[in-house]
Parts: C-alpha cells; structure tokens; sequence
C-alpha cells in the first residue's frame, strides 16, 4: 500500500479521536473549549474520520478494481496536503469564530475533493466498446 | 519463512486453501500472504514463476506446490518453521471474519433503525431527536461499517497480520452498539449522564479500532 495511502488512513484514525474527544469535553463542560464546538466536532468526523478513511480506502482500490495505475500519484499527494491543511483551517476559524477563515480552509478541502473526483475519473473511465 | 498463497474470487478451491494455510499459520512461526490473483501484486508473482493455476504456494520466493493441500502435507511444506508461540495475530484471506460480518451486520441493523428518521423529516429532526438520528447513522452505520471493512481489508493492502481475539475483535463494535444506544437514550430521554457514558463508550472503541489498526499502517507494506 503506498505511504500516502497509509497517512489518509492514519490521519482519519487521528480525527476519529480527536472529534470523539471533543465530543466528549463538549458534553462534559460546554464553555471549555472556545468557538463553535459542535461544527469542529461534526467536521472532523465526517470530513477528517469518514473522509479521509474513504481517500485512503479509494486511492488504493478503486485503480485496482478497475485494472489500471492511478492516473496520477502527484495529484493524489496534492489531495493529501490539501485536505489536511484544509480541515486545520476550517477548525481554526471555528475556534477563533472568524467565517472568512472557515470559509478559506472549505476552499481548500473542496479542492482536495475535486482533485480526488478528477484522479480516480481518470482512471476509472471506460474506453471499451458500449455495453461491456 | 515467507509463505505467499496465491489465489483469485473466483476460484472455489482457493478457499479452502486459504483457511487450511491460515489455520496453519496459526502454528506455525511463518510469514503469511495471501496474493490475489486479480491484483497487480499477484498478477507480478504469477508472470515471474510462471503460474497457470491456482491456488499455488510460493515459499521464500519459490513455487513449491500447485493445488489444494490438506492440512497435513501444507503442515509438512513448512516443516523447518518453528512452532507459534504468540497467537494473537491473524492473517486475513478473501473471505470475511465473523467479527467482520458481525460488524457489517451491526452496520445494516443501525442504517435500518437510523433511517427510519428519513421518513420522519430527515436526519436534521428538531430537538434531541437530531443528535440521536446523526448519531446513530454516523456512529452505527458509518463507523461500524468502517470497522467491520477495515479489519478485513487493511491486512490484506498492507500484507501485515492484524490483532484477533475478544479484546481487538469484538470489544470495540460491542462499544459502538452500547454507545449508539446510550447516547441515543440519553438525548431522547433527557438523561445526559447516559448521553456521556456513550459518548465515553464510542471513544474507547475508536481508540481499540485506532491502536489496533495502527501497527498495520506504520509499517511499509510488504
């Protein structure tokens, strides 16, 4: 499995913890933390533990499946920064409660996503007569 | 010593082949592969030894049998291995675990239940209904699902064995269900203590799932 692969997979584990801890400290002291507690912890669930498990999972099954190279390894690597810097800036601006920040690092994770859809499109697509 | 099984969906002798080698990888002190056929990996191993037919056992790099063993002559194949003291790790093969379908199974069981939300209004209910229907898409059918897949492919991506037994295995998804239903309950009958227990429960079963998982992901693959 290549390294990057492993670090998505890695990472989502990491934002599975980290949200289900501010989870925790959220229902146990509700003023702890600062800002908008409730998006970061929705957000790196879904967007840091679910999505990134899927990056890792689909950016080493899905070429296999389809029976060719990911079409570009260099994209996938972009992805990666990009959707990590992303989620960092999105909870940065919740905590600091400054939208144009949260919508900033959205940018970003939005361009992780469209990067990942192109990469596996690419590589996924059919040259094939129609029908089989 | 290295044993790579190689094998394909498709073949209905590879089966049985993979759980006479895993059961003797469970005694013997071998590195154990199963290599699919349809991956690039297995199509490689395949062109190098010049494989026609599966499933085949290379052992240390050589092809050393081509068809199903029984459990004796695979025992006796590598007979120069040392016995397994350590028992913990287990090798996974194409089909799945019984904790991994208990996971899945799990998973479906929760999608029913949380989306009967959908017909209701949707996931964004009002009041604690909303954290309870989230709760229980995200947490039992997302993660369970997530587990039960993870712990069956993982291994197999990364060429690693994963940990088995109570503890790895079924602990965590047992906390996911106890954790859906705490803070489920909790929510819908404004008991936030009962709310906070599952919230422990389903950090503790994160934190099994991370630990055990973990070990896979920091070693380069084989």
């Amino acid at each position: 499995m290549h390294p990057r692969n492993r670090m998505f997979i890695l990472a989502a584990l990491i934002y599975a913890l980290l949200g289900g801890l501010l989870g925790i400290v959220w229902l146990a002291h509700p003023g702890l933390v600062p800002g908008n507690v409730p998006r970061m912890h929705g957000h790196l669930m879904l967007l840091g533990f679910v999505t990134m498990m899927i990056y890792g999972v689909g950016l080493h099954v899905l070429p296999r499946f389809s029976g060719r190279s990911l079409f570009s390894e260099r994209l996938g690597h972009v992805q990666f920064v990009l959707a990590n810097l992303g989620l960092w800036v999105m909870i940065a601006g919740w905590l600091i409660v400054h939208n144009p920040t949260v919508a900033i690092g959205g940018a970003m994770a939005w361009g992780a996503m469209i990067l990942f859809a192109l990469n596996i499109a690419l590589t996924v697509r059919h040259y094939g007569p129609k029908g089989a | 010593m290295k044993v790579e099984l190689l094998v394909s969906e498709w073949c209905a002798s590879c089966h049985d082949a993979e759980r006479i080698w895993r059961e003797v990888a469970e005694k013997k002190q071998i590195d154990f592969a199963v290599v699919d056929m349809g991956q690039p990996e297995g199509r490689q191993l395949a062109t190098r030894l010049r494989i026609r037919s599966i499933p085949a056992v290379v052992v240390d790099g050589e092809l050393k049998h081509i068809g199903l063993l029984d459990r004796t002559a695979a025992t006796a194949l590598v007979a120069e291995a040392p016995e397994r003291t350590q028992k913990a790790a287990r090798h996974v093969g194409l089909g799945l675990s019984a904790s991994s379908r208990a996971s899945v199974l799990g998973a479906m069981i929760w999608l029913l239940v949380a989306g009967a939300a959908l017909p209701l209004g949707g996931f964004f209910l009002d009041g604690a209904a909303r954290p309870a229907a989230l709760h229980g898409f995200t947490l039992g059918f997302l993660l369970l699902l997530i587990m039960g897949l993870g712990e069956h492919m993982l291994p197999r991506f990364t060429g690693h064995p994963i940990a088995g037994g109570w503890l790895w295995a079924w602990t965590p998804q047992i906390l996911v269900h106890l954790a859906v239903l705490g803070m489920g309950f909790g929510w819908l009958l404004g008991v936030p203590m009962l709310t906070a227990v599952g919230a422990l429960a389903a950090f503790v079963a994160l934190l099994l799932f991370t630990l055990r998982i973990a070990p896979l992901l920091l070693r380069a693959s084989v």
